[in-house]
């Protein structure tokens, strides 16, 4: 498969203060691409970097085999970004202001006028379109922000964090949307902070922290990457320090948190822990209620990498 | 994509009631208090008719100047009379100065006595009839005398009639040796109008300044999307740029026909050349609405306070606030004015109207060319520059 | 305490406004105690004269320009045609006269040289032209009659020599009076700006909607919670007031302290409660901040260029001073202006001063209960 952006040892730095520190990927032609990380941790900057908005002070940045600069018109006809703040003009409606951003891009009246409705149908806009801006929700407006940087159908599409604050209605539309795009053949790079978009949408994912890449891989890669293979969650209500050190002691258990009356196991290998931990807690006449058992998710991912929650 | 970016750009720039209130409609509006507050400075500067009573007792009519003089001057068929004369008794009179009903009043005994109750304007053209009727009197006396003279030596009866008579007639020919050669457009009041202009001509830096902030990555986030386009930032600012340009002039015509028709004010003859002023002011706002926003790093409403600041400095110095700020301004502190785009289009106006040449005009128009001209290049640098260390 | 500690953190988000107006004012009133332009005293309404001499040396010509230098204010300039036409524009001369080449030998010859003059067509410009006119006469009257140089000018001065005995009644002195009552004037504008703008940009910030919803769900009671704001924007105003009467020691220490001092700054205080009703009420009617820089800026400035805030009443047109009684600022400035010139100060003297502080208890009271009424009719429109 094509590489649709190679980023190599990409850094910058404000004086002393280092914000990407060496940081390379690639990024496959039709594979939706996360960027996970918490906020300050670099995702923003590395794709303002790409766009060449900001100046950065080592590395080299491609976009379809070429070199990405300021005046690289052609690469930037077939980029479309929709950034974390809503980009629009108050002045200007909701048809306006998508036929503005695409007319940067698509000369041809007919063929515009098109694609602004297709982007419009797409995003769900169809009944505001001489609504301005002001008059709509939130999460009409997120959706607005997203046509106006996708109507001129681009093929690679940079996301930063769009379902920030939106509600589940409008974030399902959004990510259902994203879905679309990549079935429609476009390359995209998805940012944010909300592991479970990641884990349905992405193929591969980077989890970035304080400018240094940590990791990638697809989902599944970077929970094997975590070391954990299962985490059971018992609801106990007696539990002595002794009856937690027997826990420890089962060859595959990797850590045993008890807070508050949660027991927390989890096994970095191994089958039928569960019968063998309920087996155990019979042994010792702990009474439990609830007991979950579950596969390992990014934030325990991230947990295991940093040693901090992705979400504060 | 000139076209595109115009008319978008004029679209956002109309829909924008606070910069089409600044732009648009404040300068008409102050236009009108203008002409209310000043419509009378002028005319009150010339002078009234003055309230002024006479002690009419017999010394007074034996003075047979003074009562001609006062009743000359009174007469209401004369286009050129000064006072509205009472004449009464003593008491009144005083009552009359008491009450404010006249300025002052005239009592003749051997001499003449004037009465007034402050000082003033008024009280002081009356002393001076007064004593301009005291010279000539004297003069009469000396050609009475004179005349008597001559006669008695020449053994003639003396017609002291006669001789009053010639008096008089001497005395009333008119010295036409005084000749007035004075400009006549001298209304100073329109210097108010002239910065009003300025005023407005800066102010539609607004209009560029709004738009371009919309073109720089760094100052917000419509400013990222079209830096991220396929398109050269300079193709973009020349179709938006054209638009504000466009609107400031539509602002500044209307402002024209407003001021021109409805509060009569007076631009000179020269139609031609006061376009010419207009245009090359409304560049000059322009341009200083690019620089303010490329050049100081700030959010927009720091940016719009600095360039009201700017404008409303510069009209303060070509006397917007204070008409006479202007020629002080000129006489003592020419560099700062020469350096003051409100002050060129002031200047500019003014010396359209009050002279008859046009070197001073000239030389205002290629100020506002240069003021424009640097500041489009300090602002280019900026302007090119598209990577930014923050946003 | 915490709605007042929220008021001014807010108000002094706009102390730079507070301070822009304040620093107008002070330099209006440093101006207008310096020029003096609206004192007219005998002395100062003597015209400014400029005299291009293209006869020096001539012993009549001397005598002429020593006439006219002492009668008026000979001004120097620089003598080029557009330095002399630029003065005379912006007033700062009057009267241009250009006495010709060989004028005095001329006039000795028996001839009537033909003297230019440039004039501003003003009562000043009036009075140098009757000067240099009754000069002129003088001079003819003789110059048949006089042969002899000496004694021609001899004979001119003594005729000229003559001036009517003046007496002046009042005692009052009005210079310091004027500058103060033009500073009490010009601070209707500076106090309604400051007050309307800042109280009318506080109160929006109160009453932005979301913050409206968080309050009323609030456990404050939302009578007391309106009581309070009412409270911080009477305090402000105050304080205002406190600064522009602290100014008005600061730059006239003669006459604040003295009865007519005071009666000025309870004026003050009138029309600053004014201006507060009048804030209110506006703050009532109109939410966008936008539309309140707008609409303060036309409020504060239509009724100080109206009422004679900028350009004194006395220069006013009639017609524009009858439209002036719809602002309370006329009725205001009206006072001050009766205060100056009032020289005697007892309560018959002090009625028609009081009547126009009572035109502005009722326009407070008209803004108060207009408040009231769309402030009623809106909650009722909330409520549907």
């Amino acid at each position: 498969m094509k590489k649709v952006i190679e980023v190599k040892n990409l850094s910058k730095a404000y004086k002393t203060l280092k914000v990407l520190e060496h940081v390379s990927f690639d990024v496959k032609e039709g594979e939706i691409l996360g960027f996970l990380g918490p906020n300050g941790s670099g995702k923003t900057t590395t794709i303002h970097c790409i766009l060449t908005l900001l100046r950065f002070n080592e590395g080299t940045i491609n976009i379809f085999g070429e070199e990405m600069k300021p005046d690289s018109y052609e690469l930037k006809r077939q980029i479309g970004v929709v950034f974390q703040e809503v980009a629009v003009f108050e002045e200007l409606s909701v048809f306006d202001n998508i036929d503005y951003f695409c007319g940067l891009y698509i000369q041809d009246k007919k063929q515009r006028k098109q694609y602004v409705e297709e982007a419009i149908q797409f995003v769900g806009l169809e009944h505001y379109k001489t609504f301005y801006p002001k008059q709509l929700s939130g999460g009409l407006l997120r959706r607005l922000n997203i046509a106006c940087g996708i109507a001129h159908k681009p093929r690679l599409i940079f996301l930063d964090e769009p379902t920030v604050a939106v509600d589940p209605q409008s974030r399902n539309n959004i990510l259902e949307g994203i879905k679309k795009l990549r079935e429609q053949g476009a390359t995209i790079i998805y940012t944010t902070h909300y592991m479970e978009e990641v884990d349905i949408l992405c193929d591969r994912i980077i989890i970035l922290d304080q400018g240094k890449i940590l990791a990638e891989g697809t989902p599944n890669e970077l929970k094997e990457l975590a070391n954990i293979e299962e985490k059971i969650t018992v609801e106990v209500t007696n539990m002595t320090e002794k009856i937690i050190e027997g826990i420890r002691k089962f060859k595959t258990v990797d850590q045993v948190m008890f807070e508050e009356g949660i027991l927390v196991v989890t096994y970095h290998k191994g089958k039928n822990n569960l019968s063998q931990l309920v087996d155990y807690l019979k042994e010792n006449k702990v009474v439990y209620h609830k007991i979950f058992s579950e596969r390992p998710t990014l934030n325990d991912v991230f947990l295991q990498l940093t040693g901090k929650e992705l979400r504060d | 994509m000139f076209w595109h970016n115009f008319k978008y750009s004029f679209k956002t720039l109309l829909k924008n009631k606070t910069l089409v209130f600044w732009t648009l409609l404040f300068p008409i509006i102050l236009g009108i208090f203008f002409h209310l507050a000043f419509s009378d400075i002028e005319k009150k500067e010339t002078l009234d008719l003055i309230d002024i009573a006479v002690v009419s007792n017999d010394a007074f009519h034996e003075n047979k100047l003074l009562a001609e003089t006062l009743r000359v001057l009174s007469d209401d068929k004369n286009e050129q009379r000064l006072f509205q004369t009472s004449y009464v008794s003593l008491a009144k009179a005083q009552k009359l100065l008491k009450e404010n009903k006249v300025i002052g009043y005239v009592l003749v005994d051997e001499d003449i006595h004037l009465t007034v109750n402050s000082n003033g304007v008024d009280e002081t053209v009356f002393a001076f009839v007064m004593d301009e009727i005291k010279v000539k009197q004297k003069m009469m006396e000396a050609f009475t005398r004179e005349e008597t003279i001559t006669k008695y030596s020449q053994g003639e009866l003396v017609d002291y009639e006669k001789i009053y008579r010639q008096a008089s007639q001497l005395l009333q020919q008119d010295t036409d040796v005084i000749h007035d050669i004075s400009n006549q457009n001298l209304s100073y009041t329109m210097i108010e109008y002239y910065t009003l202009i300025a005023m407005a001509c800066l102010y539609g830096g607004m209009l560029a300044m709004y738009i371009t902030n919309y073109k720089l990555a760094n100052m917000n986030c419509v400013g990222k999307r079209t830096s991220i386009s396929p398109v050269s930032k300079g193709t973009m600012l020349l179709g938006s740029l054209c638009a504000s340009y466009l609107i400031q002039l539509i602002g500044l015509l209307l402002l024209f026909l407003f001021t021109i028709f409805v509060l009569h004010v007076d631009y000179g003859n020269h139609l031609l050349a006061m376009i010419l002023l207009a245009c090359c002011g409304s560049l000059a706002g322009l341009s200083l609405g690019i620089v303010v926003a490329t050049l100081i790093k700030t959010n927009e409403n720091a940016k719009t306070g600095i360039l009201i600041a700017i404008t409303m400095c510069g009209c303060f110095f070509s006397g917007m606030m204070g008409i006479t700020m202007k020629y002080i301004i000129d006489k003592n502190i020419p560099l700062l004015n020469k350096l003051n785009p409100a002050s060129m289009i002031t200047d500019g106006f003014y010396a359209l109207y009050y002279y008859d040449h046009f070197d001073r005009f000239l030389f205002d128009v290629i100020s506002l060319l240069l003021f424009s001209l640097v500041m489009m290049i300090l602002s280019f640098h900026e302007l090119r520059r598209q990577t930014y260390d923050h946003i | 305490m915490i709605i007042f500690k929220t008021f001014w953190n807010v108000v002094k988000k706009y102390k730079g406004t507070v301070l822009l107006y304040t620093v107008m004012l002070i330099v209006f009133g440093g101006l207008n105690m310096t020029t003096n332009e609206s004192s007219m005293d005998f002395v100062s309404s003597k015209p400014d004269v400029f005299i291009v001499n293209q006869d020096p040396g001539n012993k009549v010509t001397t005598n002429l320009i020593q006439y006219m230098k002492n009668h008026s204010c000979i001004i120097s300039l620089n003598e080029g045609k557009d330095a002399i036409d630029d003065a005379l524009f912006f007033r700062d001369v009057n009267y241009v006269i250009y006495i010709p080449k060989h004028y005095g030998q001329d006039v000795m010859n028996g001839l009537h040289p033909k003297i230019d003059v440039k004039t501003t067509g003003d009562y000043q410009a009036s009075i140098a032209e009757m000067l240099l006119k009754r000069y002129v006469e003088v001079e003819r009257f003789y110059q048949s009659r006089v042969k002899e140089e000496e004694k021609f000018i001899k004979t001119i001065n003594q005729t000229l020599e003559t001036q009517t005995k003046v007496d002046i009644t009042s005692k009052l002195d009005t210079t310091e009076l004027t500058s103060v009552s033009r500073y009490f004037s010009f601070a209707s504008y500076s106090i309604m700006a400051v007050i309307i703008f800042v109280i009318c940009l506080v109160l929006s910030s109160f009453k932005e909607e979301n913050v409206q919803k968080r309050t009323m769900i609030s456990s404050m009671n939302y009578k007391m919670y309106n009581k309070k704001l009412l409270i911080a924007s009477f305090v402000y105003s105050f304080l205002v007031w406190v600064l522009f009467i602290l100014l008005a020691i600061f730059m006239f220490k003669g006459t604040m302290f003295t009865i007519r001092g005071f009666i000025y700054m309870f004026g003050a205080l009138v029309f600053t409660f004014c201006s507060l009703t009048l804030a209110l009420f506006i703050s009532t009617l109109i939410k966008s901040k936008e539309a309140i820089n707008g609409i303060v800026n036309v409020i504060a400035l239509g009724s100080a260029f109206l009422c004679g805030a900028f350009v004194p009443r006395e220069f006013l047109p009639q017609s524009v001073l009858t439209l002036a009684h719809i602002f309370p600022s006329y009725y205001y400035i009206y006072s001050n202006d009766l205060l100056k010139t009032m020289e005697t100060i007892s309560i018959h003297t002090l009625k028609p001063v009081l009547f126009q502080y009572l035109m502005l208890l009722v326009f407070a009271f008209v803004f108060i209960l207009c408040n009231n009424m769309i402030s009623k009719y809106k909650q009722k429109l909330d409520r549907l």
